[in-house]
């Protein structure tokens, strides 16, 4: 093979560094030539290079971690475009973000220089599936290393091997799984509860989202269940006993066997028979020589809770300096579960390294001389991923000016704890002594430490000595009365569970604690560890080629699946915990909420209801209708409005009057500076200084797919009473009214048969509902905006538990309903010049009380309907009309 | 008719230290058939006994009931002795807080177990007493002797018997024990455990503990 002719070998590094740091080693920085690929953050090396003897022109080049990204396909992506149970089946979309294949073309080889970890082994085969797309000669080797040194980068390319399939497919399993539960159970909470409680938190809560991850979930189980264990302790008294002695030698103080009694009189009585007893009696000495381990060699998880324990550097924060330290090669890969090192390595050549460093060299040279005895091989952990040796220190590190104090604690911490490993534990000698005082025991220890050993590098441990006088069995002593057994009986509080590092101590918040309730009351383990642990389990054995992903995949999923539809056909016991935490929100769907609100004016529209002021649960304010639902006359102010009154000033030129003025509070960062925050301004129209204000802040944004499903936020202020006025822009496109969205356009309703007819059955009927098929509880009449049923009514059950759901006019079968199917028959047919015509037209017909219309809880919903065509009875990704 | 076997009866119980009325004795022997083997009917007489209720079931004498100020708690330390057999009314597990015992009471409810850190659950077994048995106290025990006198006592040493499995109504022999401020202090060396039970009483005490000792929670917040 030698000699022969030169190939072309890409590289593909994860990260523009790594690609760096191989190019350069490989290189020996010689005849290293640079040039700027597509993405100028990703730049290709190139130099001559050769693998066992075969000359090679190598193109060294990056990615930025994965190439495709698992999302749901389009349609599946809105919220509210499908059932969340269908998330578990429906097809992904793997989407190329960048592309490999101009250097592709051109190469023979495929070197993989990913980092070495099942996320590595995966993104290797989204570079390998790009490539050879392109290429399909393309020669496949993959590159194993764990730190960016030397030795390990020139041993890695002469001994190229395969890449792990099994290892790519435990990924794309776990990413798949945790992408659909993670979906499903989001939206699943968020659109059963975000809306039906008010929920306070101090994010904005236009865009809360409960979300649910299946491994943060569990986390936060592990919170709420301890802070459950916390909050059900009741503190009780106890007692216990103490007893000193004290000598020449120092004094010794012996606690109560017994620990402590919850009994005060038994305590007091013991206590009693102590002080009367005269001599204490030695009965038991025990000398043993005790050792203190040096830990384990680091992992991933140690090296971060042990930089949080020292540094108190969070565990985010840790592997970001890891990496940087990794990345400059001196320190190996830390990402690791690995805390055995194997036998390979060559341990005294990394404390080799260390011996000239300054404060731990003399240490590491104590080491490696072998008349001190001090080497001891390192301790087995018990893991190994196969993949990366434990974390420790490749290159010394004395002092680079970039880098910041947390890069040398870390680096420091690597190192003492790696040269820690290799070290003989710390010998020390324990004394327990025991004495008995009137049949009662007490004891007390002490300890000598003979040796420090590994603890003198390890300076993050200690071992405690405490001296304590020698002591002979049988030896007596006096017990003196007061002097040395003054009151020992302590009232002290039970304080078990109270955790002193209270700065570090969780608590769940309200929310947190309701879902872990509610789930808990379902009696599901969601937010228990073991389902995620049996995954974690199947993704290892998906990684070591024993399960075969597709099964895994379709196992866990229709778990999960089944755990999901359980839970939703459970919400009520999830509704019962919210309510325990959360006051229940007005369940009218309408977007206010329906509280007093102050008196502005007399409505304009309907002219029988007043018009209030009120704020909406996402804190804007609007002046609304009373009348609301059969009024929908609204008036939306800007969303910059941090306070609102209504004064008893009434405006001179709006009519009819009387129209109230409203002192109104601006947040002035929201505002633009020549504008006042304070404000009193009239919602009558007359107000120029307010219509600007709402031109240029905009109205507060209207929580979107609740009862009306128009997002529009093209609203101005109302021209009172100008109906068909003159036409500006973000006019209502029914009445070219201005104040209102088309899709709430009042005119509409009113103009409508349907509304009409309606308005007819009240006056012969009363305001007399429907009543609820299911649970009997009168109905909310609803009116519906979409295209072909704009205007159209419907009855639908207040509460969130029940499905019930009818159009107006079939319910009212007769000319009435026939009048108002032809007549919006006839409105899409007059709009084909407009828009496109998704009309349903004669296809369908009406869809009655049977529409089998769920939303992510379950729920028929009465306010939500298709994107596509609008009709409410089914989602967006089974609509008849799509792609028509 | 008197029994028998009256005497003899009567002469093995006093050798535990049990003397019993004639007014019980009469009875419970009349109930006895006259043809039964004197061992056996020994046996069923302290069975009887043991399952009855002392303040009923024996007489009373000066020596074999506390005296008459044994609550005296002005008395730092006294000795009594006896011998005095007694019943046990109430056991106080005084080495875990009212809290820990309600949770093991919960977790045995719910069918779980603790070994060291690691929760078991268990297999619902027929006998259920096994996991109140695993404290070691020290206990606390409300004592009546055959007057009804009511007494705390503590267990100073381990009692083999003595435990929250023991039965109420279960009966004691105590003999030359120490008696500090009202208090019986325990020891092996002191108390002979017979067992017995009054069923109704152990049921009822058992049924109620834990509404008990939620109630003392509360009562001391």
């Amino acid at each position: 093979m030698a000699g022969g002719r030169t190939i072309n070998v890409l590289n593909v590094a994860e990260k523009p560094s790594v690609a760096k740091a191989v190019a350069s080693i490989l290189s020996r920085n010689q005849g290293l030539r640079t040039r700027d690929g597509r993405s100028r953050y990703n730049r290709i090396f190139e130099f001559n290079y050769s693998i066992n003897g075969q000359p090679c022109h190598m193109l060294v080049t990056s990615v930025t971690g994965h190439l495709m990204e698992l999302e749901f396909e389009d349609r599946f992506r809105k919220w509210h475009s499908c059932d969340p149970a269908d998330l578990y089946h429906v097809p992904d979309k793997l989407d190329i973000k960048r592309t490999l294949e101009e250097e592709a073309r051109r190469c023979q080889w495929l070197v993989l220089w990913l980092d070495c970890d099942r996320e590595g082994e995966n993104i290797a085969f989204e570079v390998i599936e790009v490539c050879t797309a392109v290429n399909t000669h393309l020669t496949i080797r993959r590159a194993h290393f764990s730190a960016l040194i030397d030795s390990e980068i020139h041993e890695a390319v002469q001994h190229l091997v395969e890449p792990n399939k099994w290892f790519s497919d435990a990924v794309d399993a776990r990413q798949e799984i945790d992408l659909r539960i993670g979906a499903s159970f989001t939206r699943f909470q968020t659109m059963l509860l975000r809306d039906a409680f008010v929920i306070d938190l101090t994010t904005d809560d236009r865009n809360l989202v409960l979300s649910y991850g299946p491994c943060q979930f569990p986390t936060l189980g592990f919170i709420v269940e301890r802070y459950w264990e916390v909050q059900a302790h009741e503190p009780e008294e106890f007692w216990t006993i103490n007893c000193s002695h004290k000598s020449d030698e120092g004094i010794a103080t012996f606690s109560w066997m017994r620990g402590h009694l919850f009994d005060y009189t038994c305590a007091i009585i013991i206590y009693e028979m102590c002080v009367q007893e005269p001599t204490a009696t030695v009965t038991k000495v025990r000398q043993q020589e005790k050792l203190k381990y040096p830990p384990h060699p680091l992992n991933t998880i140690e090296l971060e809770k042990r930089a949080s324990r020292y540094f108190r550097m969070s565990s985010e924060h840790t592997m970001k300096v890891a990496e940087d330290l990794y990345q400059a090669g001196f320190i190996s890969y830390p990402r690791t579960e690995t805390d055995c090192f194997s036998q390979r390595t060559d341990l005294h050549v990394i404390v080799q390294e260390q011996q000239r460093h300054p404060v731990w060299g003399s240490y590491a040279q104590r080491l490696l001389d072998t008349g001190t005895g001090l080497w001891r091989n390192p301790s087995n952990g018990g893991h190994d991923d196969k993949a990366h040796p434990p974390i420790h220190p490749t290159k010394l590190f004395s002092g680079e000016t970039r880098f910041s104090q947390d890069h040398h604690r870390l680096y420091e911490l690597v190192v003492r704890h790696f040269l820690a490993c290799v070290s003989q534990p710390a010998v020390g000698a324990e004394t327990n002594v025991e004495i008995d005082i009137a049949g009662e025991l007490f004891s007390a220890s002490g300890r000598v430490i003979l040796a420090k050993n590994y603890l003198d590098v390890y300076r993050f441990e200690s071992w405690g000595s405490s001296m304590i006088p020698a002591y002979v069995f049988g030896q007596q002593e006096g017990i003196g009365t007061d002097a040395t057994m003054h009151d020992h009986i302590k009232k002290l509080l039970d304080r078990f569970y109270a955790t002193k590092d209270s700065n570090t101590r969780f608590s769940p918040t309200n929310l947190g604690e309701a879902l872990v309730m509610g789930y808990d009351d379902m009696g599901y383990q969601l937010w228990k560890p073991y389902l995620r642990a049996v995954m974690e389990r199947d993704m290892k054995a998906v990684s070591e080629g024993t399960m075969r992903k597709a099964e895994v995949l379709t196992t866990s999923l229709q778990q999960m699946k089944a755990c999901f539809l359980d839970a939703r056909l459970n919400k009520v016991k999830l509704f019962g915990a919210m309510a325990v935490f959360f006051e229940r929100s007005n369940q009218s769907g309408g977007d206010e909420q329906h509280a007093h609100g102050d008196f502005v004016r007399r409505c304009g529209h309907c002219q029988e209801s007043d018009m209030v002021l009120r704020r909406n649960r996402d804190g804007n304010f609007m002046v609304g209708c009373l009348g609301y639902p059969q009024c929908r006359n609204a008036i939306w102010l800007p969303g910059s409005i941090s306070e609102a009154v209504v004064t008893t000033n009434i405006c001179n030129t709006c009519t009819p009057g009387p129209v109230y003025l409203i002192q109104f509070k601006f947040r002035q960062l929201e505002i633009p500076p020549n504008y006042n925050a304070n404000h009193l301004g009239c919602i009558g129209g007359c107000d120029e200084i307010l219509r600007q204000l709402i031109e240029i802040c905009g109205t507060g944004s209207r929580m979107p797919a609740r009862g009306r499903g128009s997002t529009a936020s093209s609203i101005n202020v109302q021209q009172s009473n100008s109906r068909l006025g003159e036409a500006r822009h973000s006019a209502c496109i029914y009445c070219q009214q201005m104040g209102h969205s088309s899709s709430d356009c009042p005119s509409q309703v009113s103009g409508s048969h349907s509304a009409r007819h309606r308005r007819m059955n009240s006056q012969s009927g009363g305001e007399s509902s429907v009543p609820c098929s299911t649970c009997g509880a009168p109905c909310i009449l609803r009116t519906a905006n979409t295209e072909n049923n704009s205007g159209r009514k419907f009855y639908s059950c207040q509460s969130q538990n029940c499905n019930f759901f009818v159009w107006e006019d079939n319910l009212n079968n007769g000319t009435g309903g026939r009048s108002v199917q032809s007549a919006r028959m006839n409105v899409s047919a007059s709009d084909t010049s407009r828009s496109r015509v998704r009309g349903r037209g004669g296809r369908g017909g009406p869809h009655a009380a049977t529409a089998t219309f769920v939303s992510a809880t379950g729920d028929p919903v009465s306010g939500r309907r298709c994107f596509v065509c609008g009709d409410p009875s089914h989602f967006a990704n089974v609509c008849p009309n799509r792609g028509s | 008719m008197v029994h028998p076997a009256h005497s003899q009866i009567r002469s093995h119980l006093a050798s535990k230290h049990l003397v019993a009325t004639e007014a019980w004795l009469t009875a419970v022997l009349t109930t006895q058939r006259p043809t039964t083997p004197l061992p056996a009917l020994k046996s069923t007489i302290l069975f009887r006994l043991l399952a009855s209720d002392f303040t009923k079931s024996l007489s009373v004498t000066s020596t074999s009931c506390f005296p008459p100020d044994v609550l005296d708690t002005s008395r730092q330390e006294r000795l009594i002795h006896g011998p005095i057999p007694v019943q046990i009314l109430d056991i106080d597990d005084i080495g875990h807080s009212k809290w820990s015992q309600i949770e093991t009471i919960e977790a045995v409810e719910r069918g779980e177990t603790t070994k060291g850190r690691e929760v078991i659950r268990t297999v619902v077994e027929e006998d259920s007493t096994d996991a109140t048995t695993l404290s070691s106290g020290p206990f606390k025990l409300l004592l009546q002797d055959a007057k009804g006198t009511r007494v705390y006592a503590i267990e100073i040493s381990p009692l083999p018997g003595v435990g929250l499995g023991t039965s109420i109504g279960a009966k004691l022999i105590l003999k030359d024990v120490k008696v500090s401020r009202g208090v019986i202090l325990m020891d092996s060396g002191t108390v002979l455990s017979l067992a017995g039970k009054i069923a109704t009483w152990d049921k009822q005490w058992r049924a109620d503990r834990k509404e008990r000792l939620l109630r003392t929670v509360d009562s001391e917040r």
